[in-house]
């Protein structure tokens, strides 16, 4: 961990006021940028992520646009400035958000509105497990192996179990023991990456990306080798009996959601909550993505640290790998979605707060389920959430730019000339404007900055 | 600098586990190499035919072009101090570009030009947010990497109504008469353009890196920036142009790697399949130095190009997933016996000039 050459002379405190010394060295870049990430104020995260959210969907406006133009169609869907579009962005945007929630008024448990919500329960699992690690000062971006392996682990022990028991009863150990599986499978799949990184130095980058791609290879040689339903010709496991899956209450069987799943994972954001914030574990592992030299000098044995903490993230994406065996699919199938991934930036847009992965869980549960909607009525590519994902990442580990923006307009209100600021302003939050100045406040702002060296 | 470094690993840990488990794996590999040529007809015998057969390299070859330049690319970038994570995503766009702009104009070298446009543009947008608004680097090139693996598919699927583009014309191999006969070593001498385009881009990578100003100030700007500062050069701008160069240099592997098959595959983690963090791996192995890199990508593509033969003539009864893990595997052993790679002392650190 602190094998490099130099002594620890973190100067953390110094960035704040914007000049770290060139000289700072020693430890990996990680856990610094993580306490950045952690130092800003609650209140300031929210503006951030919220900032960027807006800033993505106005990037995402302008993509819609565009990839009208590049597509044919015999009738514009909308038209601006006098150009026609072959896609509304208003209708995607309006189908996106508002359509994962179906139509409430005539249907308050409606299907889409459970595919919303069954999305968000798995998102919840993924973000908090990510969460888990960058709160550690790791960056686990193999939450979406860790899933699969945690998923096939899961379908496979509980339908070996599934013969043993049945009924009610059947129900009442089977779902326990299916996320237990699916939380140790993960669990030791999440502790190689962290071993290599405590013990080897091997940047977690790096090995949990390969491992991402091992999990899914591996996955398909076990179902396709061991675990094949014969009496399907897709590579699944057999499909798991109804008792041995999560019951759906108040919803309806057929929409794969259940409440208590729902329950389940919310309820695990609050231990997880109450497990950083308020044991002496929780401690250890925030002061060792903060201040790893500071955390072994106060007695943290850092490499078990590790360990532990990418086990912990582990466990809880392979619990998230169940409860999508247990919950949406009924059995094991190669292909599963990018929750890995959505978590990560289920993660960062929460502040790596596991309370906050709630809310942007829900969020992501919307775009996913959105998406759906998105794909059935319009003839816009449903890889947009791909973009507008990448985006708000992209736009969240930027705060300095909406600071900078925020600064202007604070420090601008006062003397009353708003001219400048007020336009860049604009950019971020309206997202129905000016769609070209977006494109042009990004490269105009730095040039900006650049003139004030002088 | 870097020589320092390599004699410090030498006398430094020459009994560590991770070198006795290194000297171990080759001791093996040598083992089983000798035993196939002593007894031609075991599967280790017909494992080193394949090893030295001609078609291996030309495979090794094709398949090192991406890995290379991203390489060379990410050696820049990280050397002037941004690690550029997104290296992959630099990859995806360009092979989108390239055969998007190849199929609209008809020429390769245009797709070549776009490619690299693409790449480059993305990269202008990493260095924005890394060098201008301070971003995190490891997060925006995870972003950068999350942007393109979704924009290739949605422009494909704009544009060909599907996440796999339509096919489009390939270059043909450049044939040196009378040096591509000679068995095994005949392959270097009979490869498309975009081979000989790697190995001119290591060794102008390499003349630029140790023998230019440019390649002093981009490693001092990875290493100390504060002097460079001092000594009146730009460090923002040099970082800017380290990056921008990885853009270039991506560009150039990802359009080569869609052109030479002629097609764009979007689906799933598309056909650049974590190639560019191969690339990283590569680097860190080669010590951040071309002709290092070079190598062990050549190593990496290698192996792949093993794994390709073996299961097209079913050597070993290894299942194909298993097989095709094979790279991946080999990087985390990699990364675990030589990961304590001494990264440039600033890497990954916001500069901000003292003059403001």
């Amino acid at each position: 961990m602190s094998s490099d050459d130099t002594p620890n002379t973190e100067t953390d405190a110094a960035d704040s006021d914007g000049r770290e010394p060139g000289t700072n060295t020693g430890q990996s870049d990680a856990p610094a940028a993580i306490e950045r990430l952690v130092r800003a104020s609650a209140v300031e995260r929210a503006l951030i992520s919220v900032s960027a959210l807006l800033l993505s969907v106005a990037v995402g406006f302008v993509l819609i646009l565009a990839a009208g133009r590049m597509t044919t169609c015999s009738t514009a869907a909308t038209t601006y400035f006098g150009v026609g579009f072959c896609y509304d962005p208003v209708t995607v945007y309006d189908l996106l958000f508002l359509g994962a929630f179906g139509d409430l008024s005539s249907d308050l448990i409606n299907g889409q509105l459970a595919t919303t919500l069954s999305q968000t329960t798995v998102l919840m699992f993924t973000g908090v497990a990510v969460a888990v690690a960058f709160r550690a000062g790791i960056f686990n971006i193999g939450t979406q192996g860790q899933l699969v392996v945690g998923a096939l682990g899961s379908a496979v022990a509980t339908l070996w179990a599934s013969t043993l028991v049945s009924g009610v009863v059947g129900t009442l150990l089977l779902l326990p023991f299916g996320l237990a599986v699916g939380a140790f499978v993960g669990g030791v799949y999440g502790a190689i990456p962290g071993a290599l990184k405590a013990y080897a130095d091997a940047n977690e980058v790096i090995t949990t990306i390969m491992l991402n791609f091992v999990a899914t290879a591996v996955a398909l040689y076990l179902v396709q080798d061991h675990f094949q339903d014969p009496e399907s010709v897709a590579t699944q496991t057999v499909p798991l009996p109804e008792y041995a899956t999560f019951p759906s209450v108040i919803f309806r069987a057929r929409d794969d959601f259940s409440l208590v799943a729902f329950v389940v994972a919310a309820a695990l954001l609050v231990a997880v909550y109450l497990l950083i914030e308020r044991t002496s574990f929780g401690y250890d592992l925030r002061t060792s993505g903060i201040q790893p030299e500071a955390a072994e000098y106060g007695g943290v044995d850092a490499a078990r640290t590790v360990v532990a903490s990418m086990t912990l993230s582990g466990a809880l994406a392979g619990m998230g790998g169940a409860v999508y065996v247990l919950m949406i699919i009924g059995n094991f199938q190669t292909g599963v979605p990018a929750y890995g991934f959505d978590g990560i930036t289920v993660s960062i847009l929460a502040g790596n707060n596991p309370l906050g992965v709630g809310f942007a869980a829900l969020l992501f549960g919307v775009l996913k389920s959105g998406s759906i909607v998105v794909d059935v009525g319009t003839d816009v590519p449903p890889q947009l959430v791909g973009v507008l994902r990448g985006l708000i990442i992209l736009f969240v580990a930027m705060p300095e730019f909406f600071r900078m923006i925020g600064t202007r307009v604070w420090s601008v209100r006062p003397s009353g000339s708003g001219g400048q600021p007020v336009t860049d302003g604009g950019t971020v939050a309206d997202s129905r404007g000016d769609v070209e100045d977006d494109v042009d406040a990004e490269s105009g702002v730095p040039t900006e900055g650049g003139e004030r060296d002088e | 600098m870097s020589s320092e470094t390599v004699r410090g690993r030498l006398t430094d840990g020459e009994l560590s586990p991770q070198r006795v488990a290194g000297l171990v794996a080759a001791v093996l590999l040598a083992g089983l190499v000798l035993w196939g040529f002593a007894f031609p007809e075991t599967q280790a015998g017909r494992f080193v035919a394949i090893l030295t057969d001609r078609s291996t390299l030309a495979a090794t070859l094709r398949l090192s072009v991406p890995i290379a330049f991203a390489a060379l690319g990410g050696i820049f970038a990280e050397k002037s101090g941004v690690i550029n994570i997104g290296l992959e995503g630099l990859l995806i766009v360009s092979a989108f570009g390239g055969v998007y702009m190849a199929d609209v104009t008809g020429s390769v070298w245009m797709g070549l030009a776009a490619g690299i446009v693409a790449s480059t543009l993305l990269a202008l947008l990493f260095a924005v947010v890394c060098i201008e608004f301070r971003a995190d680097q490891i997060i925006a090139g995870l972003a950068i990497w999350l942007i393109a693996l979704g924009l290739a598919p949605f422009a494909s699927q704009v544009v060909y109504g599907g996440p796999n583009t339509a096919s489009v014309d390939t270059v043909d191999a450049i044939v040196i008469p009378g040096l591509s006969s000679i068995p095994f070593f005949g392959a270097l001498f009979s490869a498309t353009p975009f081979v000989y385009l790697m190995f001119g881009a290591v060794a102008a990578s390499w003349w630029t890196l140790n023998r230019t100003s440019f390649g002093r100030w981009v490693n001092a700007s990875g290493e100390n920036p504060k002097a460079l500062d001092t000594a009146g050069v730009n460090v923002t701008r040099v970082r800017y142009a380290a990056v921008l160069l990885s853009g270039v240099l991506c560009g150039f592997g990802g359009a080569a790697l869609s052109l030479s098959i002629g097609q764009f595959v979007g689906s799933g983690s598309t056909m650049v399949n974590g190639k560019g963090f191969i690339a990283i791996v590569t680097y860190l192995f080669g010590n951040y130095n071309p002709v290092g890199a070079l190598l062990s990508t050549m190593l990496f593509a290698g192996l792949d190009a093993l794994q390709l033969t073996l299961q097209a003539r079913d050597v070993f009864a290894v299942p194909q997933p298993l097989v095709r893990t094979i790279p991946y595997v080999t990087v985390i052993i990699v990364l675990a016996l030589f990961g304590r790679t001494r990264i440039p002392k600033a890497a990954g650190e916001h500069y901000e000039s003292g003059d403001e």
